[in-house]
């Protein structure tokens, strides 16, 4: 997931983008509102974090801006005016949450991965696909009710198929929106990571979770649980 | 042209001209017609005594004698002329007066006929001439036709009625100054109070006066106690203002001292929760104190009226994207066309923090109503605003608690306490009041009343 934050603070920037990062995050940092909307327009991000108060441009027209240019990926708003006035403006601007300053990590991270769920259509925090489950709170994949053992990044591959389960995710997208930075670029390691999930999750190949579409990419192909 | 004695005095200095210039081409006008008709009359009484004189002569012609009764005929150049002549156009008679002057032929009359002419000299004198055609019986039988014709200079009636003019022109002229220069004393006196308030005014900006005197003419009271109306909210504004901030500089010394203390104890195993504690609490008194309500009673007369159902239509989308995982259902119930007198900040504020508790308290269900209130001698409608849930309900020592001041009830959901606190204060200074209830949905009810703005005017 690549997340962009746009904020003129440095400490709170820099410190939010490092904890973003450390929670599995691949993530964009601009400090101001001009770079802020050229980041929100040209990159391949999944959520925006976009404090109000803005030098440059404020918070509101950036959102404004990207809405405008048919952008549909969730907006969370940090604001350090909570008057409702600000947050209804906000939201009817097409942000999709807000935060109030001070917050703690936790309530952000929340948020994020609430958002970032609610864009990929499930309603739960547990994403059920019988006989899989992945709880994003707890960073937690079961299959048939057993824990599976997951190294951080095929965690990630594995929550972002199963984000937009039953989309094709091309391998070129989940090199742009899984790594922070633009090195191992070489497509192989995935395939070599999505082998290994595979083994991981289905040694003896009886359910197949992840289909592989040749030339397009990989899709999670498990239904989705009625209730989630 | 922004001063208001010079725009009156254009205007006046305007219409004077327009009113004199009609009254001087009236006067003119009628002075030189009547003049006109007077010398015709003349012109027509010297032309019956030549016609008089004449008599038949030598020759088988009409004669005049040479000394006539009217003496300007016989004082050469004296401006009034006889002539007469045969049907042929021949000179039979003139004056003396017309002594080498050749009066105009002009066009003869039809017989019988007078026929008045403006004619001149070959000089450009001007005159006035009639003439008259007749047919002379003479005592024999036969008779020839003749044409009689006076003549008047008009040199002197054009001079008449230039110096007519001329006094005309110079009477108007100082009537009208007189009057511009009465009218501008006048309006001096009349802008007197106006120029009072300015240095009332004035004198409240450098702080030597507290309000406006009551000494203004009839016109004036109303803006001179609107003004005063304005300088009170003014100041009570100000005062809130200084009250809040006094308020916030000095509840933030105590976690301050509180997080100084804690500070010594850096390597206590708690010191990272305790000192999350103190944060939170300077957070809440920053919350509290800045959200204080922006208007106050006074004020609600020079505010915009807020549309309820716009406003709070805004406000539930907006709740909608923040509750979507519970997406409570929302019931909302507003009078159409309903307004709220006040602040659009302090509206949302008081719907915005309803709204929001009840979504987080709430299983699914959340009610709105806003029905209008109205009183005697209103001028804006109040507002009866309920907001209730099917949640677990707020219990009754809770509630005296929660009206109480800014408490929690519940450490867990933040911001129950102060959105209510908040809520409570807004409510207050509408002249309202918060009430908390039981709802037949099963959970909490909250009822805010604002009552109807009163007119303030004596009657």
């Amino acid at each position: 997931m690549r997340l962009l934050v746009i904020e003129d603070d440095v400490t709170l920037r820099e410190s939010l983008a490092k904890k973003l990062s450390e929670a599995g995050y691949a993530v964009e940092q601009a400090a101001d509102g001009t770079e802020g909307l050229y980041f929100a327009e040209e990159y391949p991000i999944d959520l925006a974090i976009i404090d109000l108060g803005l030098p440059g441009m404020s918070g509101l027209e950036i959102i404004r801006e990207v809405r405008a240019k048919g952008k549909t990926y969730p907006i969370l708003i940090l604001t350090a005016r909570d008057r409702w006035e600000d947050k209804v403006d906000g939201l009817s601007a097409g942000a999709d949450d807000y935060v109030v300053k001070p917050f703690h990590f936790e309530e952000v991270s929340a948020r994020v991965s609430a958002l970032l769920r609610r864009s990929g259509g499930w309603a739960s925090s547990v994403l059920e696909a019988d006989p899989v489950a992945l709880d994003m709170s707890r960073q937690e994949l079961t299959v048939n009710g057993e824990s599976i053992e997951l190294t951080s990044f095929e965690y990630k591959i594995i929550e972002y198929l199963m984000l937009r389960a039953g989309q094709v995710i091309s391998k070129a997208e989940l090199t742009d929106r899984l790594y922070d930075q633009d090195f191992e670029r070489d497509s192989n390691v995935i395939e070599v990571f999505i082998g290994r999930l595979r083994k991981k999750m289905d040694p003896d190949n009886s359910i197949a979770p992840i289909e592989t579409l040749r030339g397009r990419g990989y899709r999670f192909a498990l239904e989705r649980n009625q209730s989630a | 042209m922004n001063s208001l004695s010079s725009r009156l005095l254009i205007s006046v200095s305007v219409l004077l001209l327009l009113f004199f210039g009609v009254t001087i081409a009236v006067l003119d006008s009628a002075f030189t017609e009547a003049g006109a008709q007077a010398r015709r009359d003349i012109l027509d009484g010297h032309l019956v005594a030549l016609l008089a004189a004449a008599e038949p002569g030598e020759d088988d012609e009409l004669a005049l004698p040479d000394r006539l009764r009217e003496p300007r005929f016989g004082r050469i150049g004296s401006g009034l002329y006889g002539e007469l002549r045969d049907g042929d156009g021949t000179v039979l008679w003139r004056s003396r007066s017309a002594l080498a002057l050749e009066i105009p032929g002009g066009v003869v009359p039809e017989l019988g006929n007078h026929l008045f002419a403006r004619e001149s000299f070959a000089d450009g004198t001007p005159l006035l001439t009639l003439s008259l055609a007749v047919e002379w019986e003479f005592d024999e039988g036969d008779s020839k036709s003749y044409v009689f014709k006076v003549a008047e200079s008009l040199d002197s009636f054009n001079s008449q009625i230039r110096k007519f003019r001329r006094q005309l022109f110079g009477w108007f002229a100082a009537v009208a100054l007189a009057m511009l220069f009465a009218f501008s004393f006048l309006l001096r006196s009349l802008m007197k109070p106006l120029r009072r308030i300015e240095t009332e005014i004035g004198e409240i900006e450098g702080g030597s006066r507290v309000s406006l005197s009551n000494e203004f003419p009839t016109e004036l009271t109303g803006v001179a106690r609107n003004m005063n109306l304005l300088i009170d909210s003014e100041r009570a504004r100000s005062d809130r203002y200084r009250y809040t901030l006094d308020n916030l500089a000095h509840s933030l010394k105590t976690p301050l001292a509180a997080m100084r203390a804690l500070l010594s104890d850096r390597h206590s195993e708690k010191f990272g929760n305790r000192f999350d504690e103190q944060i939170e609490r300077m957070d809440e008194i920053v919350r509290y104190q800045l959200r204080k309500p922006a208007a106050s009673v006074a004020d609600n007369l020079v505010l915009k009226p807020v549309p309820v159902e716009k406003e709070v239509t805004r406000l539930i989308d907006g709740l909608r994207k923040v509750y979507h995982d519970k997406a409570p259902d929302f019931e909302v119930r507003i009078e159409p066309g309903m307004q709220f007198r006040g602040d659009t900040g302090d509206f949302l504020e008081l719907a915005g923090n309803l709204l929001d508790n009840a979504c987080k308290w709430c299983e699914q269900r959340v009610r709105f109503t806003a029905v209008p209130s109205v009183g005697a001698r209103a001028i804006a409608t109040g507002m009866v605003l309920t907001v209730s849930d099917d949640g677990p309900g707020i219990p009754q020592d809770a509630a005296d608690a929660l009206l109480q001041r800014g408490m929690r009830l519940d450490e867990s959901t933040p911001g129950h306490g102060i959105g209510l606190a908040v809520v409570k204060d807004i409510a207050r200074s509408y002249g309202g009041q918060l009430s908390i209830g039981k709802s037949d949905l099963g959970g909490a009810e909250i009822t805010v009343s604002i009552p109807p703005v009163a007119s303030s005017r004596p009657e």
